[in-house]
């Protein structure tokens, strides 16, 4: 052992490692699946090592393998109609200081956000989740992406369109009503 | 505006409904992971000495960790696959699945299940058993001598064959001794599972392993070897395939009507099946045999010209039989009639050498012409068989001695390989 492979990890993985879990958890929402997806990942770092070590970004790129590697997961779960029914959720999901009625329907909605991510497409579905949940810079998207900003901006578009689509039915009317007014 | 405020909408609900936060269990068990990952990432070859040498440790250290990481299937994943394998099993409403006794030939047994209670072993000797667990009513069909007997009002003996059959496939442990590894088959992922059966104490032959191959991606059991070693014997080999748990059913299979063209089965003297003269099958070990045989199809009344061409071309070549005359019937559509040989006996065609391994065998031996009632006293045997909780395991095979010429001088020895139901 090295002392400059130790040092690699603590720069690299180390300072990321709450980011990296939840990040896959998020997506999963399953102990098992978690579990695998981020087996996964981990190996998928081990084998491109030597590129992360290289990047321009290299947490970025970790991070963006953790979030192919749960996106894959789910939507290889949507498609085959394995995606858990609302009232499977593990309970932790809810906010457990909402009341009961609303951990309910809090479930509910979380599932249904999640199977939407679902049917998005990879790309789509990787920017949208690196954006808006991991909140990750544009910039740092497309270099963890290997493609230009404008081009993530796109994807995050697109799939944010599918999603409108898809949770119409989430979105709060009154909002609606608003915007078709005005 | 209307874009604006939807985006916001849209940014807002994939937050609320992402932003959570992850268990302390689960988080446990994602450490495990980047600890593993940690120890096996700082022992990996630098770069910076580079070279033959190490690209090949390093390919040889990459290979290591796929092995571990994906090839071999972790404990917990492989664990989880053969859990729900396990369950789907327990919980079918229905489940169909051959067993197989033997190959070359094949001997076969299927079997199939449909929840409340209906079963069906049909096997590849002619004979099928249908049974209604609701009712206590049970066919047995003899297919060779289109014949049937039916049963009724009373626990079915044949129906406690058949639960052993299914519970030995039905109740696999929620856990594996043993992981195997894993194959890939017709583009399936298969994982496979080793449980280690220890014998019971009512005469099992010895310890079993079943190898259970789970299909990863649907978690349902796909096959099972089993193996059983006898000391001092070689371990045979017994398998099980085409499992389909949870597929529609053909219902007709359970029909307790007999079919059309089949005769209730004549019990001598007027005897019902609950009074038919009593017939008790021994159970114990057959010895190794060879015979020259001679491949037929049609009906069995052929047996004894066939003996004949059999004893005249072991005339020929100056083979002496070292026993009198059997036959082997699977189905009138595939059967065998022979002279017992010695073992280094070769043959050419249309005859043949057919090994008979030793055994655990039920057998028999009633007096009276041969040939008569055979289906009665078949139906007879078969039961005694299943009532000491055995189960048919290869054909039925009659073995015949006495004065061709002199009736009453006439016996058969009933004989058919057989194996612990439970």
């Amino acid at each position: 052992m090295s002392n400059g492979q130790q040092q690699e990890y603590e720069q690299l993985i180390a300072p990321i490692e709450d980011r990296m879990m939840r990040a896959v958890w998020r997506i999963c929402r399953d102990p098992n699946d978690t579990e695998d997806a981020f087996q996964e990942a981990l190996l998928t770092v081990w084998k491109r090592w030597e590129r992360i070590r290289a990047h321009r970004n290299p947490q970025a790129l970790i991070l963006r393998i953790c979030i192919n590697s749960a996106h894959d997961a789910l939507r290889r779960k949507v498609r085959r109609g394995k995606w858990l029914d609302a009232a499977a959720m593990p309970e932790d999901i809810a906010d457990s200081a909402a009341p009961a009625v609303q951990t309910v329907s809090g479930a509910e909605q979380d599932a249904e956000v999640l199977r939407a991510i679902g049917l998005l497409s990879k790309n789509q579905g990787r920017a949208i989740l690196m954006h808006l949940v991991e909140e990750i810079p544009y910039g740092e998207i497309a270099a963890a992406l290997d493609c230009r900003e404008a081009t993530v901006r796109k994807h995050v578009a697109r799939g944010r369109a599918r999603l409108r689509d898809l949770l119409a039915h989430l979105i709060p009317p009154v909002r609606k009503e608003e915007g078709s007014h005005a | 505006m209307l874009d604006k405020n939807a985006d916001n909408d849209v940014d807002e609900l994939i937050r609320k409904s992402t932003q959570v936060e992850i268990p302390a269990a689960v988080e446990d068990r994602l450490r495990r992971r980047l600890t593993e990952f940690r120890y096996t990432l700082e022992r990996r070859p630098s770069r910076s000495r580079t070279g033959l040498r190490v690209m090949a440790m390093a390919a040889a250290l990459l290979a290591a960790v796929a092995v571990g990481l994906v090839l071999i299937p972790r404990e917990s994943s492989a664990s989880r696959v053969f859990a729900a394998a396990a369950g789907q099993l327990r919980s079918a409403a229905s489940l169909e699945y051959t067993v197989v006794l033997n190959t070359a030939p094949d001997v076969t047994v299927e079997l199939s299940f449909l929840a409340p209670g209906y079963r069906r072993i049909n096997c590849s000797w002619g004979i099928e058993i249908r049974s209604d667990g609701t009712t206590g009513k049970q066919i047995v069909l003899f297919h060779s001598t289109r014949t049937y007997l039916a049963e009724e009002g009373k626990q079915v003996e044949s129906q406690a064959a058949s639960d052993d059959f299914l519970e030995q496939l039905r109740s696999l442990p929620q856990a594996a001794d043993e992981l195997l590894g894993e194959q890939r088959t017709g583009g399936h992922r298969l994982l496979g599972y080793r449980l280690h059966k220890a014998p019971a104490n009512t005469g099992n032959p010895g310890p079993k392993e079943f190898d259970v191959w789970v299909d990863a991606g649907t978690r349902e059991v796909d096959h099972v070897d089993i193996a059983i070693q006898e000391v001092g014997k070689p371990a045979h080999q017994m398998h099980i395939r085409n499992i389909r748990v949870g597929a529609g059913v053909d219902r007709s299979l359970f029909d307790l009507t007999p079919p059309a063209g089949y005769s209730a089965m004549a019990i001598p003297g007027g005897a019902t099946p609950q009074n038919r003269p009593a017939l008790r099958a021994r159970i114990g070990q057959a010895g190794a045999m060879a015979a020259v045989v001679v491949p037929m199809t049609g009906p069995y009344e052929q047996a004894s010209a066939a003996l004949q061409r059999v004893e005249a071309y072991l005339k020929t070549e100056g083979v002496a039989p070292v026993g009198p005359p059997l036959g082997r019937f699977w189905s009138e559509q595939y059967w065998e009639a022979g002279y017992p040989v010695p073992l280094d006996t070769r043959a050419e065609a249309p005859f043949e050498v057919v090994t008979l391994p030793a055994a655990l065998a039920a057998s028999v031996v009633v007096k009276g012409p041969w040939g008569q009632d055979s289906g009665g006293r078949w139906a007879a045997f078969l039961q005694s068989v299943v009532g000491q909780g055995y189960a048919p395991a290869g054909p039925a095979m009659e073995i015949w001695s006495g004065d061709e010429a002199r009736a009453a001088s006439q016996y058969t020895e009933m004989r058919m390989a057989v194996a612990k139901a439970k």
